[in-house]
């Protein structure tokens, strides 16, 4: 057996569903309870009208003695027709008629009795909806037997009056049934909400967490409708925290086994170089050598590409990064490299903190730094920056050298690029391990002219800390 | 200056022996954490370089042990990983400084030469980094072995910068240094301090200017 997926009409929403799959039966079965109640309400009210009509043909006919006939005034008299009448409006028009259906008395224009109705037909009085005048009404017709011979009397009256009762009963009931009705679905509105609460407040939750936060829900806040799928969520964290630190764990591993023969193989050609015997052989070793240098530099750089990924999946690991001693550290690692080429490397610290992962960190100013000297011509300046605005730690190394394309500056961020006219050892790994870094760290970067126009100034922004209970 | 290396991969510790030989040092290797031990406690060094990953006891392990028994011979960690929380850890047991793979063989050489010349002041008076010669009792300098003339804040700067050849030294540092108690100086008094230095002291050590951090004495060796 196959499932067949529900066809889906845009964004399902559990409480929408809800609201459709309650409201939609609840209103119907509102509105056929307000009609049962107009149905059953308006047999009543008609039976009481027609019973008064009635009781007028049998008031008539108690006038109606034996003789009298040519009596009959073309008014009942003022007496009978007021307690005929009882509400203002009721115009009760009456018709006296003999066997051969010959006006005896009343008016001409009220219709004959159905063919054969006697003083015996049953029902008597009768009744039936007739027009008059273009106007709906209603007509009684009673039969009696007379000395003088059968006779009938048609009362009618106009069914506007009987109407306005049954309307008034009408919007009463409507009213109180819509009343109703909106209690109900303002009812079901907040209960849906009510009892989605709790899933909502674990969407919240999720929400609100980072991409790379992977430490495991309270499965036992949750209702128990969705546990299972909570639960399964948390495995599936514990399973990602266990790929990014094996991988972690693989990745420093891998750093280890390749560094050691690499220093060893660095180190010896080093001592080759230098050795007097070599010196027929010295540019090749030398060549050698840089290769190797540029080989390790290289790995390392992979390295911390892969490692960058996976602590970003660690966000556990975020602790408080002075920037300032960042700055200092890398100032006095570069300093040599800074030296030998007649380069101004110097340091503007101000107090900053960022959150993050030090050595993360230490390696993206690194390599920023890297760039910086790399690019920088003898006698030039590289200054390294930090400070903090509005409660957000920035990070800038400017130079002066020759600057990088505005139209090569979206670019140089991918892996393995290099700027144009680039000289010099690199891997093109270093700009994109920079803009990983600060991806990990919600950091911006942005690639701008130095001041004046001139050389590069790279500067990272960190988001304002939030103090984490510190 | 007699050097002990512990270190397993041969191709490293033959670089290192060789290195480390080439500069001027006596140098000697085990391979393990055990025979490192043996060797420390029965024969003199001025610095232990220890590497990290060893077979069976780790680096680590064997800066803890020496430090419990009581040995303080300065110790240089080697590592190939990067990794902060070793480098912490290295500094918290009792490691004298860090380095990690790949190296260059002179900065191994420098480093050593620095972390000799820190523990030996510490127990004798005499400091001497190429011509320069310092007697920190005497507080008195020594030029290509004649005596030079300098101010009592002069001196100061000078020894700060000694004390930690090959090191940037904070410009407050060498501030709090020359300012007494009760003396206002302002940053430039450095300057003067330290140009006026870098006058008598000519091309015997070179003193670097770290713009925005202090500064830095080099050991011309190095």
């Amino acid at each position: 057996m196959t499932l067949q997926p529900e066809p889906v009409s845009g964004p399902t929403s559990l409480g929408r569903r809800l609201l459709v799959l309650l409201l939609a039966p609840l209103a119907v079965l509102l509105i056929a309870g307000l009609l049962f109640d107009y149905i059953s309400s308006i047999g009543p009210v008609r039976g009481a009208f027609d019973r008064s009509l009635g009781d007028a043909a049998l008031v008539v006919a108690a006038y109606l003695r034996p003789g009298s006939l040519e009596k009959i005034p073309r008014e009942l008299p003022p007496e009978v027709s007021a307690t005929l009448r009882g509400t203002g409006d009721r115009a009760l028009r009456l018709a006296v008629r003999d066997g051969a259906g010959r006006l005896l008395a009343g008016e001409s224009n009220l219709p004959l009795p159905p063919a054969g109705f006697t003083a015996r037909s049953t029902p008597n009085p009768a009744f039936a909806d007739i027009r008059l005048a273009g106007e709906p009404a209603r007509v009684a017709w009673y039969a009696l037997a007379l000395d003088s011979g059968p006779t009938t009397i048609t009362v009618a009256e106009s069914t506007r009056a009987r109407d306005r009762p049954s309307r008034e009963f009408l919007a009463v009931t409507m009213l109180v049934d819509i009343l109703q009705l909106l209690a109900i679905l303002l009812l079901v509105i907040l209960g849906v909400r009510r009892g989605l609460k709790p899933l909502l407040a674990l969407r919240d939750q999720l929400a609100a967490r980072s991409a790379s936060e992977l430490e495991s829900l309270d499965e036992h806040s949750v209702p128990a409708e969705v546990r299972t799928l909570v639960a399964s969520l948390n495995a599936l964290f514990a399973r990602m925290r266990a790929t990014a630190e094996s991988q972690q764990k693989f990745v420093a591993d891998a750093a280890h086994q390749m560094r050691t023969p690499l220093a060893g193989m660095q180190a010896q050609l080093e001592l080759l170089e230098r050795d007097p015997q070599a010196a027929p052989v010295r540019d090749r070793i030398h060549a050698v050598g840089e290769g190797l240098r540029r080989l390790a530099h290289t790995a390392h750089q992979l390295l911390t590409l892969a490692r960058a990924e996976s602590a970003a999946t660690l966000e556990r690991d975020f602790r408080a990064v002075d920037l300032r001693q960042l700055i200092e550290q890398t100032v006095t690692a570069q300093l040599d490299r800074a030296l030998a080429k007649s380069i101004d490397l110097g340091a503007d610290a101000e107090p900053a903190t960022a959150t993050g992962i030090d050595w993360l960190l230490r390696e993206m100013l690194n390599n920023l730094t890297d760039n910086a000297l790399n690019y920088t011509p003898s006698g030039g300046t590289v200054t390294l920056r930090c400070g903090t605005i509005a409660g957000a730690a920035f990070l800038e190394v400017e130079d002066n050298g020759p600057g990088i394309e505005a139209t090569e500056r979206p670019l140089i961020t991918e892996r393995f690029r290099r700027a144009a006219g680039a000289a010099g050892v690199g891997t093109g790994l270093g700009l994109a391990i920079v803009s990983d870094i600060a991806r990990v760290h919600g950091a911006r970067l942005s690639i701008d002219t130095g001041a004046g126009g001139r050389g590069t100034l790279a500067r990272i922004e960190f988001p304002a800390r939030k103090d984490r209970g510190a | 200056m007699r050097i002990l290396i512990v270190e397993d991969d041969e191709l490293v510790a033959d670089a290192l022996e060789r290195g480390l030989a080439q500069a001027g040092f006596v140098v000697d290797h085990v391979g393990t954490a055990e025979q490192a031990e043996a060797a420390l406690a029965a024969d003199e060094f001025d610095l232990a370089v220890v590497d990290i990953g060893l077979p069976r006891t780790d680096g680590l392990s064997l800066v803890r042990r020496l430090r419990r028994s009581g040995s303080d011979v300065p110790v240089l960690i080697i590592t190939a990983r990067d990794a902060l929380a070793d480098r912490v850890d290295a500094l918290d047991l009792g490691a004298d400084d860090y380095m990690t793979k790949p190296f260059e063989l002179p900065e191994v050489a420098a480093r050593c030469r620095a972390l000799i010349r820190r523990t030996r002041s510490a127990t004798s008076a005499q400091l001497t980094i190429g011509a320069v010669a310092l007697d920190l009792a005497s507080r008195t300098v020594q030029l290509h072995g004649h005596a030079l003339d300098v101010t009592r804040r002069e001196w100061s700067v000078l020894e700060c910068l000694a004390l930690d050849t090959g090191r940037v030294v904070r410009k407050e540092r060498l501030l709090r240094a020359i300012a007494g108690w009760d003396e206002e100086l302002t940053p430039n008094a450095v300057e003067v301090y330290v140009s006026r230095l870098r006058a008598k002291l000519g091309d015997a050590v070179a003193i670097h200017t770290v713009r925005g951090l202090g500064y830095r004495l080099d050991d011309p060796a190095a």
